[in-house]
């Protein structure tokens, strides 16, 4: 690769979007992105696919624009969506007087909500506060967005579309105010390399100032801290959020058998600030108590945190005052031809958002082609037939998981899977068996287990990547697929990378369970002692 | 209900069983109420002494023992305990025909893992001494289809990155699957059960039979049967004309369940009452004196009352001490641990570093009585043994087994003595 019309940087929801986009529309593109997709904030958030209810007082238009994405991705990403629905709940603690603006507000963005009795809200949710006050539904939905990205990812390939992990740009050449191309380096191997092109593309959110200061610039880009807690339990069938002003702690999102808590708003002083304090987690549970009165005594599965990529514009302003709507700068009114930026958004926008930057980039381009990422399906449907072969392979809940997170890579695992002697799930708790893993191994992209994490949730269950993990190792050495780390050390990274989310609420029976893990893999196995004792 | 004994023991890991055995000794009546099957159902079955002193391998652990700080159970106990309690359990082992073995040269033995890791153990089943490579160049690496656990290809990869085993001829050997179930996990157990049986044990000669012609050494899963492994091992090894060695695996532990029947039978053998399915959950005291232990279970609340009381019921993970944001407490007392206030100084941010949580525990005495900060006794007739003890990261100096041992013995013959 030494050319591209168009170069993107950020392999997060809105830098994959673009590249499907384009790649569409018939535009040569490749993506840059520095470590593995969905990195950031795509990944780092509650997984809720906004209704834009929650936006409606503050933000009407970006409220619209949430309910309309909402309906398409619904229809063009169904494997990546759990169409659950949403609760608005009113508690003795908020305001009464937020109730009759938010209905109107709701209504005028074009988002259905329907009161229902109280008494019948709590049948629904029984884990719900008995001293709750009024309920409404909404459409909030679920949506994993690991999945999404990796399936427009998929999609953007089958259009020529190209993308590169763990390629970091360190460097963009221009000449004569025009960007030329950019430098590249290989995290993994080291190797360092120019790509040239037409038109540069800075989706990196959270970094997307970075990337900006890199020819100069200086933009308002404020990456904000969100901290969420996940749950080893499904207390909730639905979303649950508060009926009030935006706040912290306030959303419930169920995701198949887990809940996650969010979210947390603080200032973050780099893109990458991902560590979790643990007053963040309690300050969560204080807050999180309102809806669900036992929640202390669900086990937490984990901790983590994001940065949201807030883009305060001209008018500046701090955490949940900026505005959740995007931003395109076309940096030619800068002085600099050749080069665009996209700052802001939110994940459940990030179709919208790719539509509009790469019509800007057709224009630039002068290319006529018309956007049609919102009619076509990201993935198509496994037929029957395809489903009645693999029930042989997989147990028969793994079948439709395996479906949904495979989208058109699915047909080529059942295949492998039927030439395995024994197709085995080598993580039981989100049902990922063996030929799912080497396919996923084999990609090009993958060079760790946690870009295998990504992609299959292997690791993401109740274990926590005790039991899976060195299962996953043992299979790939079988099917002769190295990583480029000797085993121990693969392992170890892995498990030190699930151990940063875990040891922020270390307590309660996730203590257990970290004791287990160290105990197995310490005690037992010895990696740690291996470390030192083996030679690459 | 209620009935009065000499000495109560809570916990039936190695250190609940090992105490109640050396309580015995002594002649008193000796109960032991457990709530689970203990840490033997999840252990490796090998005596861990002291694998790692300050992350610096540890070669001679008896003789690195008097380096320890004076808080670690085998200072309080003192080195020369270890000796003995080491000595006791292997004649004890010995006697219901199991024979572990400490390694030729009174070092650590270096055993080899299911992941082809080296890990160190100073007392382990004859079955998994890795001395006879010193010898043989060759092994076959044997694994089970279906057994998700063991793949003899990592295993081979990893040991050829240790030194001691960098030019040794290793070859994949892997069985078919002897149980019928698909999408299911196998694991050394299911297969272990198998051998227990006649036709199992049929089956496993026939199956090793051509690589046992062709290699000197067969490694293996824990598989060799969880009655009577020391049998197997040695039938198989003597038809086969081969020396089997088995790797230490993950859960569950085959060899600790080993290690848990033959300590059951002693049990058995000398008298003592296990109450299982029983979970103590609180204690009942006049001041400094522990009279009674009340246990929970399917027939609702009991108390056990007696005159000397021994608490293993293990860690975190055990259930011996508890833990909420910001506090740790063992469970039966409600003895305060201390800890630091933010959760986030309780662990290091490197899994395997040292922490509070991985050492967290009841402080005790030389008496192994729980005591404050001022050193002050908190019950006198109270002994806490195993992992219940705080002052030692079991995981990563690999001392596990060892200190418990070393206490449940100790806290035993303590008890009989008063």
């Amino acid at each position: 690769m030494d050319h591209a019309t168009v170069v993107i940087i950020g392999g997060g929801a809105t830098g994959i979007g673009i590249l499907r986009d384009l790649s569409m529309r018939g535009i040569q593109a490749v993506l840059l992105e520095q470590g593995c997709i969905a990195a950031g904030a795509s990944s780092r958030y509650h997984g809720l696919l906004h209704s834009g209810a929650r936006y409606a007082v503050k933000d009407n238009d970006a409220a619209r624009e949430c309910i309309e994405e909402n309906m398409v991705l619904r229809r063009i990403g169904s494997q990546c969506v759990e169409v659950s629905e949403g609760f608005f709940v009113l508690t003795d603690q908020d305001d009464p007087a937020f109730e009759r603006p938010w209905v109107e507000a709701c209504a005028k963005a074009g988002i259905k909500t329907e009161q229902i009795d109280v008494k019948e809200a709590l049948r629904l949710e029984p884990n719900l506060s008995r001293s709750v006050k009024a309920v409404y539904r909404v459409p909030d939905s679920s949506v994993d967005g690991f999945r999404l990205i990796w399936h427009n990812a998929l999609s953007a390939r089958r259009y020529g579309g190209e993308m590169l992990t763990h390629h970091q740009v360190f460097a963009i050449e221009q000449e004569g105010g025009r960007v030329k191309g950019v430098h590249v380096l290989n995290t993994v191997t080291g190797q360092k390399s120019y790509i040239s092109c037409n038109l540069l593309v800075n989706a990196a959110g959270s970094w997307s100032g970075n990337v900006a200061k890199m020819v100069g610039l200086d933009v308002a880009v404020q990456p904000d801290r969100g901290t969420l807690v996940a749950f080893n339990h499904r207390f909730t069938s639905r979303i649950l959020n508060r009926l009030h002003k935006s706040s912290d702690g306030d959303i419930f999102v169920p995701h198949g058998s887990i809940t996650i808590l969010g979210t947390t708003s603080f200032h973050a002083d780099r893109p990458d600030a991902h560590d979790v304090p643990t007053e963040d987690i309690l300050k969560l549970l204080d807050i999180g108590e309102a809806l669900i009165p036992d929640i202390r005594t669900y086990r937490i599965l984990r901790a983590f945190a994001g940065t949201r990529p807030l883009y305060a514009g001209k008018s500046g302003g701090q955490g949940r005052e900026v505005s959740r709507g995007f931003h395109i700068a076309d940096h030619q009114e800068d002085g600099l031809e050749g080069m665009v930026s996209i700052f802001g958004g939110k994940f459940t926008t990030y179709r919208l958002m790719a539509e509009k930057l790469s019509d800007l980039v057709c224009k630039k381009l002068g290319v006529h082609a018309a956007c049609r990422t919102a009619e076509e399906p990201l993935i198509e449907e496994p037929s029957a037939e395809l489903l009645e072969k693999a029930k042989k392979y997989f147990p028969v809940h793994g079948v439709t998981l395996a479906a949904n997170r495979l989208g058109a890579a699915f047909p080529i695992v059942v295949e492998k899977a039927a030439a395995l002697s024994s197709n085995p799930l080598l993580c039981e708790c989100e049902m990922v068996s063996r030929a799912e893993i080497e396919y996923v191994a084999s990609d090009p992209s993958t060079t760790s287990m946690n870009d295998i994490r990504i992609r299959t949730r292997m690791g993401m269950g109740t274990c926590q990547g005790t039991f899976c993990s060195l299962r996953t190792i043992g299979a790939l050495s079988e099917c002769r697929i190295p990583f480029p780390t000797p085993p121990t050390e693969s392992l170890h990274h892995f498990l030190q990378e699930r151990w940063k989310g875990l040891r922020p609420a270390i307590w309660g029976i996730q203590a257990k369970e970290m004791e287990l893990g160290r105990s197995v893999y310490a005690a037992t196995l010895n990696i740690d002692g291996a470390l030192n004792e083996q030679k690459n | 209900m209620s009935k009065k004994t000499d000495i109560i023991v809570v916990g039936s890991g190695l250190a609940g069983l090992t105490a109640a055995l050396s309580a015995r000794a002594s002649g008193r009546q000796v109960l032991l109420i457990t709530h689970g099957v203990g840490s033997l159902a999840v252990s490796s079955g090998c005596i861990d002494v002291l694998g790692y002193h300050n992350g610096c391998p540890v070669q001679d652990p008896i003789a690195d023992l008097p380096q320890l700080n004076p808080e670690h159970p085998y200072s309080l106990a003192g080195a020369e305990r270890v000796e003995k309690a080491i000595d006791w359990l292997q004649s004890l082992c010995l006697a219901g025909g199991l024979n572990m073995q400490k390694n030729l040269s009174r070092r650590n033995h270096e055993l080899i893992t299911v992941m082809g890791t080296l890990k160190p153990s100073y007392l382990c089943p004859e079955s998994f001494c890795t001395e006879c490579f010193a010898k043989a160049r060759r092994a076959a690496v044997v694994s089970f289809e279906n057994m998700k656990d063991v793949h003899p290809l990592l295993i081979i990869d990893q040991l050829h990155r240790y030194a001691r085993f960098a030019d040794m001829e290793f070859m994949e050997a892997m069985l078919p699957c002897p149980i019928d179930q698909s999408h299911r996990n196998v694991t050394p157990l299911d297969v272990a059960r198998f051998v227990d049986t006649p036709e199992g044990l049929e089956w496993l000669r026939l199956s090793l039979e051509p690589y046992a012609k062709l290699y000197p050494i067969l490694l293996m899963p824990p598989v060799l049967g969880v009655k009577n492994s020391q049998k197997v091992w040695g039938t198989l090894c003597d038809v086969l004309k081969v020396r089997i060695v088995e790797m230490v695996s993950i859960p569950p532990g085959v060899a600790g369940l080993r290690l848990r029947e033959v300590l059951r039978n002693a049990l058995n053998e000398a008298g003592i009452t296990m109450i299982e399915n029983a979970l103590a959950v609180r204690a009942v005291a006049d001041d400094k004196k522990c009279l009674s232990v009340v246990t929970s279970g399917a027939g609702g609340e009991h108390s056990w009352e007696a005159s000397q009381f021994i608490i293993a019921t293990g860690g975190i993970l055990g259930g011996g001490v508890a833990t909420s944001p910001g506090k740790a407490w063992e469970t039966i007392f409600n003895i305060p641990i201390k800890a630091p206030e933010n959760p986030q100084e309780w662990s290091s941010t490197e899994i395997f570093g040292r922490s509070f949580f991985s050492q967290m525990g009841v402080r005790v005495n030389a008496d192994l009585k729980a005591i404050d900060d001022s050193g002050a006794v908190l019950y006198e007739n109270v002994r806490f043994a195993g992992r219940t003890i705080g002052g030692y990261d079991y995981a990563s100096e690999k001392s596990g087994h060892g200190t418990a041992l070393v206490t449940g013995m100790l806290a035993g013959e303590l008890a009989g003595k008063e």
